[in-house]
């Protein structure tokens, strides 16, 4: 039996009978996005047919086709991973220092940092738009990827430090202590005892900062005005019209979007499980 | 602690909290201050607009709507937080056992929050569709209920229903994170409650529940901030209605400011919800202090 | 670097949220650019639900596009308030733009106290949708579509079909501007006004919906479903009759798979009143546009008869009476919608149309839902309005 089910004190199960229970629960909790996906390939009528159909009559790639020829797909991808990656290295950069200092310094000061860090972030996107578009004209940053990064982090940061701060706590002083002991600093303490033990930690936290950034919508329309620039999220939103909606392309448009970043995900998990066995933790 | 250099410490976190400030501040300032003026299309392009003191709050309290949306969005973020955190937990530590593919299934289970919270809100719009929705569909043939249950249109059903579509958004993120938090418990502590003979249900309560406590405090506050500002997915379900039955307040004071050009007021309302996420900071930054005790 | 360089031609910046490649706005910008060397229409398409936010940011931060095109109810909100440019003069000198070759209705959602704020783009209206194999089926002659509120309530009763999911009639009451766009013929068909909610004609009309609702003709998801929505349970056959815009065509003409022909909207007998309500799109010049002669060069340029025509591709029916599509697709659905443009009317004009808007929203609601009677939910209606109709009236 694996330390992992002994450890969490689980019921006496494993294997691959619970791997097939756990496959039937995900895939009913998914079932929403398989609704998404044979949206795509079914026609506008069938998606409100009654009863509903389970399997699309007459699947077509039609609206696949017309997202990916008229609507300029790989630019749209493009643009939101130049926006996303910054903003999950920047997040991190960030993130990690405030954490990290919030998880040893206990004070006053740090109960308002967090106070405020939380208060910021309140305001939905929507009302905070404006004033951000005063900001960046400002600086003369308007249309370029940089006034939309900025502003995302924004977003995206709060939760890194949020999330990142009882990780580090968990980090043993004493290891720092030893650390100081054999003549570092704190800033190579830092980057060569604390930062590599967060390695999981901060893999989940980047990786979820990237989706959060590569779904970010409000920003990357009003920030952006050439449609060259825009994200995918703002190219699938322009299909939902004030007169008529054309979900099955809205549905085509969010299969695609969701996909590489899907990919990214799976691919990040199998490093977290593996960081896992080898004890990056510990 | 000694031998520590903490002005690095003071630098380290100093950036961030600029950095939000920053960018964060103005904007909330801004919002701020139009809530105690008097603000339309007309001059909106000015700052210096008729100051109007608490005239938009006395407006927004006196608003109908605004009271019945205020119990909504307290409604719809406490449920939110507790379904989340729980089903959240009770998931990650079921994928926690290492079964084969464990990692891969909890990963595609992250699917559902990757998606635009505007086609998340009209899937779930024609699955809960009365006549045509699979939900209904399902629940009938399964014999669960008679008649179809009218989830979008009742107005003592639809909150329930915006706030189900929003655990299913949500819940994978917090438990994503719990799951993060799992794996950082040093393993020692439960082969030493083991070699102690601790029941399964001895080292849930006593090692990982409290062991966890730091980050589902986290994971609770987050949620509710994202559950706050979130109305995209309101939005494309409901758009707030039957009769606000489904509305929260930032969707409210987005529709005040820019359907009908109502911007003091719109802000005002914003500042209702300034004041909870405050009341939730306050109690965050609280419950820190037990930890330093504990820890 | 001296001597004369060639004049750079001038950028107007364009926002519209037309999406579909037939819509007439796209083949404009390629001819009206090749046209001439004055003037560079650089166009951005905004999502349509997010067209009104982004004009208000950039109104806001100052900086707005040259030329805007907007829902026409909300354009009174911006012309009382200052936020456009005073058309008025460049009209009066334009051999194109001449206010009296427009239908009235278009025209005067872009009027503001005598001055003209915008030009209309395009117009819609509504009209009635049915599905003649399910009128066959049912033993209803197709040829003789309901008339009146009577014979709509009648076919509907005989063409719902519980068993089968079918409703008889389907309808938005959604709680946003497009319910009360599918409302307002009804109130006015009984003889009803935005202004005289409390009276009992207007409690009628929305007794009518309720009732349809109540007695399971009409589904109750109708207070939330949008208008795209009715139109697709139409095209599912989940209602036999629905009301229907003409920007639906394109769609029910690829995707219905049944016969579906259009008609007038029924009267209410006795009263025959026949009313419609006014849609479409407005052009509009934010004020402190840098470019407002090319913006304005532009609006002359799309409301030309030759480029209006091509508007029918998408279902978009010219607001000028000069115009006739000939030999256009969907010749029975352009007859209809054509002689229901002559009986719509404008919401509005008047700045604060959203607040109207948003109390008779309420009103149908809680009407439908059965939370108050109809008089009652319109009187509460009416009181939300007074105040705002003693500033200024319709």
């Amino acid at each position: 039996m694996s330390l992992t089910l002994r450890r969490l004190g689980a019921l006496p199960l494993g294997g691959w009978p619970v791997t097939v229970i756990a496959a039937l629960g995900v895939g009913i909790y998914l079932f929403p996005i398989y609704w998404m996906l044979i949206s795509g390939l079914k026609d506008s009528a069938e998606i409100f047919a009654n009863p509903p159909t389970f399997v699309p009559r007459a699947p077509s790639l039609a609206a696949f086709e017309y997202v990916f020829v008229r609507e300029n797909v790989l630019r749209y991808l493009r643009n939101s991973l130049v926006i996303a990656i910054p903003v999950m290295v920047l997040t991190l950069v960030l993130g990690s220092m405030g954490a990290y200092a919030m998880s040893r310094l206990r004070n006053r000061v740090v109960d308002v940092a967090i106070v405020v860090v939380l208060l910021l972030q309140v305001f939905p996107e929507a009302l905070l738009a404006t004033p951000m578009f005063i900001i960046f004209r400002t600086l003369d940053l308007l249309n370029t990827f940089t006034a939309v990064i900025l502003a995302t982090t924004s977003k995206t940061l709060a939760f890194a430090l949020v999330i990142l701060r009882p990780m580090f706590r968990q980090v043993p002083v004493e290891l720092e202590e030893a650390s100081f002991v054999d003549g570092c600093t704190r800033l190579q303490t830092f980057r060569l005892v604390v930062l590599p033990l967060m390695r999981v930690p901060l893999i989940v936290v980047g990786t979820l900062c990237f989706v959060q950034a590569y779904g970010q919508f409000v920003y990357g329309l009003t920030l952006l005005s050439q449609q060259e620039l825009q994200p995918a999220t703002v190219g699938i939103y322009s299909f939902v019209g004030a007169e008529y909606a054309d979900w099955h392309r809205v549905m085509a448009f969010s299969s695609i979007f969701v996909l590489p970043i899907l990919a990214i995900f799976l691919a990040m998990q199998r490093r977290i499980v593996s960081g896992l066995t080898a004890g990056a933790l510990k | 602690m000694p031998g520590s250099q903490p002005a690095l410490l003071y630098v380290f976190l100093a950036l961030p909290v600029l950095y939000l400030v920053g960018f964060v501040g103005f904007p909330i300032a801004y919002n701020l201050m139009m809530s105690v003026q008097e603000v339309n299309l007309g001059n909106i392009t000015e700052f210096a607009r008729p100051f109007v003191g608490l005239d938009n709050y006395r407006t927004v309290l006196a608003d109908e709507s605004f009271r019945k949306v205020l119990v909504n969005t307290l409604l719809f973020v406490g449920f939110n937080v507790v379904a989340q955190i729980g089903i959240g937990l009770a998931v990650a530590l079921f994928f926690a056992q290492g079964f084969p593919g464990a990692g891969f299934l909890r990963g595609l289970l992250l699917c559902s929050w990757m998606l635009p919270a505007l086609v998340v809100g009209a899937l779930w719009k024609w699955i809960f569709a009365t006549e045509y929705g699979v939900a209904n569909y399902v629940l009938q043939g399964l014999q669960l209920t008679g008649s179809p249950i009218h989830w979008l249109s009742d107005p003592a059903v639809a909150l329930t229903s915006v706030t189900l579509a929003n655990i299913w958004f949500g819940m994978p993120f917090s438990m994503i994170l719990i799951a993060a938090a799992l794996t950082a418990i040093p393993k020692e502590q439960y082969e030493a409650a083991s070699l102690d003979g601790a029941g399964a249900g001895a080292r849930f309560w006593y090692i990982t529940l409290p062991a966890l406590r730091p980050a589902l405090l986290a994971v609770a506050s987050l949620v509710t901030i994202y559950t706050m500002r979130a109305f995209d997915l309101i939005f494309a379900m409901t758009q707030g209605g039957p009769l606000d039955a489904s509305n929260v307040l930032p969707l409210l004071s987005y529709q005040f400011s820019f359907n009908q050009f109502d911007f003091g007021t719109g802000s005002a309302m914003g500042s209702f919800a300034f004041l909870i996420v405050f009341a939730v900071a306050l109690i965050y930054v609280r419950t820190l202090k037990h930890e330093e005790v504990a820890g | 670097m001296a001597g004369p360089v060639a004049a750079q031609p001038k950028t107007v910046s364009l926002w519209h949220p037309f999406t579909l490649e037939t819509d007439m706005i796209h083949g404009g910008i390629k001819t009206f650019n090749e046209s001439q060397n004055d003037y560079r229409i650089d166009a951005r398409i905004v999502p349509a639900p997010q067209m009104v936010t982004e004009l208000i940011k950039a109104i806001a931060s100052g900086s707005v596009p040259d030329l805007v095109t907007l829902d026409n109810p909300v354009v009174a909100s911006f012309s009382a308030q200052g936020t456009l440019t005073d058309l008025t003069e460049r009209v009066a000198k334009s051999t194109t733009v001449k206010p009296d070759v427009y239908f009235k209705g278009p025209w005067a959602s872009g009027l503001w106290k005598q001055r003209i704020f915008a030009v209309p783009r395009d117009a819609n209206t509504l009209a009635l949708c049915y599905n003649a194999d399910m009128f066959k089926a049912k033993g209803l002659d197709p040829d003789k579509p309901p008339k009146t509120w009577t014979e709509l309530l009648d076919a509907a009763k005989a063409l719902k079909d519980p068993a089968k999911n079918v409703y008889g009639f389907g309808f938005s009451a959604v709680q946003a501007e497009e319910g009360v766009f599918q409302f307002l013929p009804f109130l006015h068909q009984a003889g009803g006004a935005v202004d005289k909610l409390d009276a009992p004609e207007a409690a009628e009309a929305l007794a009518f919906w309720a009732d349809m609702v109540k007695d399971g003709i009409a589904s109750r998801d109708v207070i939330n479903q949008r208008q795209y929505e009715v139109t697709n349970t139409f095209m599912a056959g989940n209602a036999a009759m629905a009301l229907c815009g003409p920007w639906e065509l394109p769609r029910l003409q690829n995707e219905a798979k049944f016969e579906w022909r259009l008609a007038l909207l029924p009267v209410k007998a006795g009263k025959d009143i026949a009313a419609s309500a006014l849609g479409g799109y407005n052009w509009v010049v934010p004020k402190g546009a840098k470019s407002a002669d090319g913006a304005f060069r532009f609006i002359e340029f799309m409301s030309d008869p030759k480029i209006l025509n091509e508007g029918w591709k998408t279902g978009r029916l010219a607001p000028r009476t000069d115009v006739t599509v000939a030999d256009p697709l969907w010749p029975q659905a352009y007859a209809i919608y054509r002689k229901q443009l002559e009986s719509a009317r404008a919401r509005g004009p008047h700045p604060q149309w959203p607040d109207i808007s948003r109390a008779i929203q309420m009103a149908m609601q809680e009407a439908i839902t059965g939370a108050k009677p109809p008089a009652a939910a319109l009187a509460d209606a009416a009181r939300k309005i007074k105040p705002i109709l003693a500033k200024t009236p319709l």
